[in-house]
């Protein structure tokens, strides 16, 4: 294959082109109730061509049939010639990597049976099920991908990496009369089959919750001091602050730009903010991004002053920064854009008891079910909350939905434990149509020294 | 194309099953401007099948793009029937009935316009927007994206159809950034054709208008108050009983709708209907994607509930018949959805309107009675949480305050809330500017006693 892309990119009469090119097998098995509702098995391959000529734009092909490679890059040349450009784009140099890297595929998921993947997944679901009568409904997802992968550019990038993933989600729901509430269980993997096979009690977990959430009251309305354990911590720092530091928003838009200077204040001075993409062992870490810059650990956020962003080569040279690795593509369908991989809230000092212990009357919210930030809004739903009260741990609560103001609510993080963790979750976030791209999140325990919980509206 | 997989399969599924296959093929052109200056062109040739087999009683599924050019050979049919098959001995039984071959309606499905416009007419198209939008402090992305497909779709019952599409998306989002308020407006047209430049300017007009009324931002109301939601808008509203009409939620027996056909469950002026027929949009299509033919279904007749949507496999757990809305794409298996929605009184108005009918005037008209209330167009969270019970709370990321029947300004740092099977039962009235948003049609409304709230 690496010959095959070499011979193309030398038939290119682009100044720059690069290929990409991938083949991956998954499955998945789906099982609600007790009811299997489908197991599946797909292999997909295609690749992708971007060329660059002096004074013009992007020109790309993507493509399913590899038959088509050598016509897709004279495409893709013809493409970029079409777009003719008054400011030319520039990409910082990036010095051409050739590496093979393949990833410990942890007990390769393609040599185990369909029937394999039922049985752990069923397990998996009955551990939910067994919980008590009042489960009603369960959804449990097994998933799986092994993909090839190779990149070659006309400056001579060469790589090929294999990179396995596997990821499990599950969702409980516990019924009392007209009252329905859900327990949701996820974890996702750059590991294999061996990863994935003692995970019973997170969903038995996920049961028992949505089953005391019964018994729980909503949450009052109003203003408190609000603690994010790590998991919802990390989804804020992700939605309401990440999507904000990826140079694409800021590079040619002077008005974010101004909004995004470097040195501005985000926060107090607990708060430092990066995203790591050669962290070890996690979803969103990858050896190298989808324009082969080697990835690396990028600070955003250092003592609560604005101090980095995350580039592709072309939104850094347009900026004059430096490439952080973090041009990323979804599949062979797409363009690499600048996206998030490991995104993380650096840790502080002391434990979630020395957060709580001086708060009279507030909320600690656990967990996500989702989240939406919209420009400089955001809405986050708590999968669960307690009570804090008298400087301890109270009662159970649900409904906790919090939303705010991002520049407001990051200045009002006044106080950050020492006890980081990243979350090995599923799902993905999604940008410009590309979705579900894998990321992680981690953060330790995060105070808030108030923010709005509740959305519960006066009828 | 698929027929030497289907005649394959046929030899090896046991016990009186059969199977179905789908092969699309996709030819897509796309146009990005980038912060008001051309940035990229691209195409996107994509091939790809989807078989599913009734092996012994049990449904398997298989999916590939590894279909090289030209027929399904043996040599990529062979493994994905072995897969197909693997699937199917750890499914479930259903008595899945493939449908037999019938006659199919005559639709337009293919605008030879669409499908030879150059890529330079493509650019035309978004400089044509791009010149009209520029604004002093604002920055604008325009991005197009032309569509030819085939698709070809048959059953070992004998079933088939193959038909050609094009489809041409436009779109454009106006950036604002002043200090930290952050505003995004934007629209989109899509049809079979290329849009017509009364139909570009209508885009133009929409988010300008919709620009100006936001320049001024103004203190939110606060209580049960008159909101009218605009045919974006609606999305919240609209999504809890789209949810509650599909067959799945009702053989899942989670659809409040599940039990209450013939019931009037919601305002008379309430009409719904499913239609894959609507002349020049890119959901429509003579047939679904498991070989039954295409018509219009009725949802909710004056505020009655008549029926819901299946494909096959939801219609044999219900023990009915499909509705024609099953949808498969390349990988996993068919799923009920809806083509083209149409919301209103009326369900014939579409037929005569233009594709895109430009909202001069905000709000249909609606208005004018609003002494204190809401215009929303934007919601955020839409989706989240326990959907289909029919409650929603929602912040808003575009709204107006209304005041003695005009927009005062923007409202920032509000939510609406409320239950959608309660505040349906009295809509206030349904406005003049029907109109697309992506594949449904619907015109403004207006409901009363929405719960709005200052954050």
């Amino acid at each position: 294959m690496i010959d095959r892309l070499t011979a193309a990119l030398q038939g290119s009469r682009a100044d720059f082109t690069e290929i990409r090119v991938e083949t991956s097998w998954s499955s998945a098995v789906t099982v609600r109730g007790r009811r299997l509702e489908s197991a599946t098995a797909s292999e997909d391959q295609g690749g992708f061509v971007r060329a660059l000529n002096r004074g013009c734009g992007w020109g790309t092909a993507s493509f399913t049939s590899l038959d088509q490679l050598e016509a897709m890059v004279v495409r893709a040349d013809e493409l970029s010639r079409a777009v003719r450009l008054e400011r030319p784009i520039r990409l910082a140099p990036v010095p051409p990597q050739q590496a093979e890297a393949m990833l410990d595929l942890d007990g390769d998921v393609r040599g185990v049976p369909l029937a394999e993947k039922k049985r752990l997944i069923e397990a998996y679901n009955g551990a939910m099920l067994a919980v008590s009568d009042r489960i009603v409904d369960t959804l449990a997802t097994y998933r799986d991908e092994v993909s090839e992968y190779w990149y070659a550019n006309s400056e001579g990038a060469v790589l090929h990496e294999l990179r396995p993933e596997v990821t499990l989600s599950g969702t409980a729901v516990a019924r009392r009369d007209g009252t329905i509430e859900k327990g949701l269980e996820s974890i996702g993997l750059r590991r294999g089959w061996n990863a994935v096979q003692d995970e019973a009690a997170g969903f038995r977990a996920a049961a028992e919750r949505a089953v005391r959430l019964l018994e729980a009251p909503s949450v009052p309305g109003g203003a408190y001091p609000v603690v994010l354990d790590p998991e919802l911590a990390g989804v804020f720092i992700h939605e309401a602050f990440g999507h904000l530091s990826e140079a694409d928003f800021v590079y040619e838009n002077p008005q974010a730009r101004e909004m995004m200077t470097l040195g501005r204040r985000f926060g107090k001075k607990v708060l430092n903010v990066g995203d790591n993409g050669a962290a070890p062992g996690l979803r969103g870490t990858l050896p190298f991004d989808d324009e082969g810059t080697p990835t690396q650990d990028s600070a955003l956020i250092r003592e609560g002053l604005l101090v980095g962003r995350l580039h592709s080569r072309e939104t850094a040279a347009a900026m004059s920064e430096r490439p952080t690795g973090n041009a990323r593509a979804i599949s062979f369908r797409h363009p690499p854009i600048v996206r998030m991989t490991n995104t993380y809230i650096a840790n502080g000092r002391g434990t979630f008891e020395d957060l709580i212990k001086d708060i009279k009357l507030g909320v600690y919210a656990c967990s996500a079910f989702g989240g939406q930030t919209l420009l400089e809004n955001f809405s986050f739903t708590a999968a669960y909350g307690h009570m804090i009260r008298d400087g301890a741990m109270a009662e159970l609560v649900k409904d906790v939905v919090l939303a705010g103001n991002l520049f407001q609510t990051l200045d009002r993080i006044d106080h950050i434990a020492g006890d980081f963790r990243w979350n090995q979750m599923g799902g993905g976030c999604g940008k410009g149509g590309q979705y579900p791209l894998p990321v992680t999140e981690g953060a330790p325990h995060v105070r808030i020294e108030e923010a709005l919980i509740g959305g519960d509206v006066p009828a | 194309m698929i027929d030497g997989l289907l005649e394959l399969a046929r030899h090896r599924v046991e016990g009186g099953g059969g199977a179905d296959a789908l092969e699309r093929r996709v030819e897509r052109t796309s146009v990005a401007f980038e912060w008001g200056r051309l940035k990229a062109a691209g195409v996107t040739e994509e091939a790809g099948v989807n078989l599913r087999v009734l092996h012994r009683g049990r449904v398997g599924i298989a999916g590939t793009t590894n279909v090289g050019v030209g027929e399904v050979g043996a040599l990529h049919a062979a493994p994905l029937l072995e897969r197909a098959l693997a699937s199917a001995e750890l499914g479930e039984e259903i008595a899945l009935v493939f449908p037999a071959p019938s006659k199919l309606p005559r639709l337009a499905t293919h605008s030879a316009r669409a499908a030879e416009a150059s890529l330079a007419r493509l650019i035309e198209i978004g400089r044509f927007l791009l010149e009209r939008l520029a604004r002093e402090g604002c920055q604008v992305n325009v991005a197009i994206e032309r569509e030819v497909a085939e698709t070809r779709v048959a059953n070992t019952a004998g079933a088939q159809g193959t038909y050609r599409s094009t489809g041409v998306a436009v779109s454009a989002d106006l950036w604002r950034i002043a200090g930290d308020d952050v505003l995004a407006i934007g629209d989109a047209l899509e049809g079979c054709d290329l849009p017509a430049d009364d139909a570009l300017d209508g885009v133009v007009r929409s988010i300008t208008t919709r620009l100006d009324h936001a320049l001024r931002i103004v203190a939110p109301p606060e209580g049960a108050l008159p909101v009218v939601f605009t045919p974006a808008g609606l999305s919240a509203v609209l999504l809890p009983i789209t949810q509650g009409l599909s067959g799945k939620a009702v053989v899942q027996g989670i659809s409040p709708l599940g039990n209450r056909v013939g019931e009037q469950v919601f305002h008379a002026g309430l009409s719904l209907t499913d239609d894959p027929l609507a002349p020049g949009r890119t959901a429509s299509r003579p047939l679904d994607d498991e070989c039954v033919p295409s018509r219009v279904t009725c949802l909710v007749q004056g505020g009655v509930v008549q029926r819901f949507v299946y494909d096959l496999e939801t219609a044999a757990r219900a023990k009915t018949e499909s509705t024609g809305h099953g949808q498969r794409g390349i990988f996993g298996k068919p799923v009920p959805a809806y083509t083209n929605l149409v919301l209103g009184g009326d369900p014939d108005s579409r037929r005569a309107g233009a594709q895109h009918a430009a909202p001069l005037q905000l709000g249909g008209g609606l208005l004018r009675d609003i002494t204190d209330g809401l215009l929303v167009d934007e919601l955020i969270g839409v989706g989240q949480g326990n959907v289909i019970a029919g409650g929603f709370s929602h912040p808003v990321a575009l709204a107006y305050r209304v005041e003695r029947g005009e927009i005062t300004g923007r409202v920032k740092d509000a939510a609406v809330a409320g239950n959608v099977y309660d505040l349906l039962k009295r809509i206030g009235g349904f406005g003049s500017d029907a109109r697309w948003t992506g594949s449904r049609y619907a015109p403004s409304v207006l409901l009363e006693g929405v719960a709005v709230a200052r954050r």
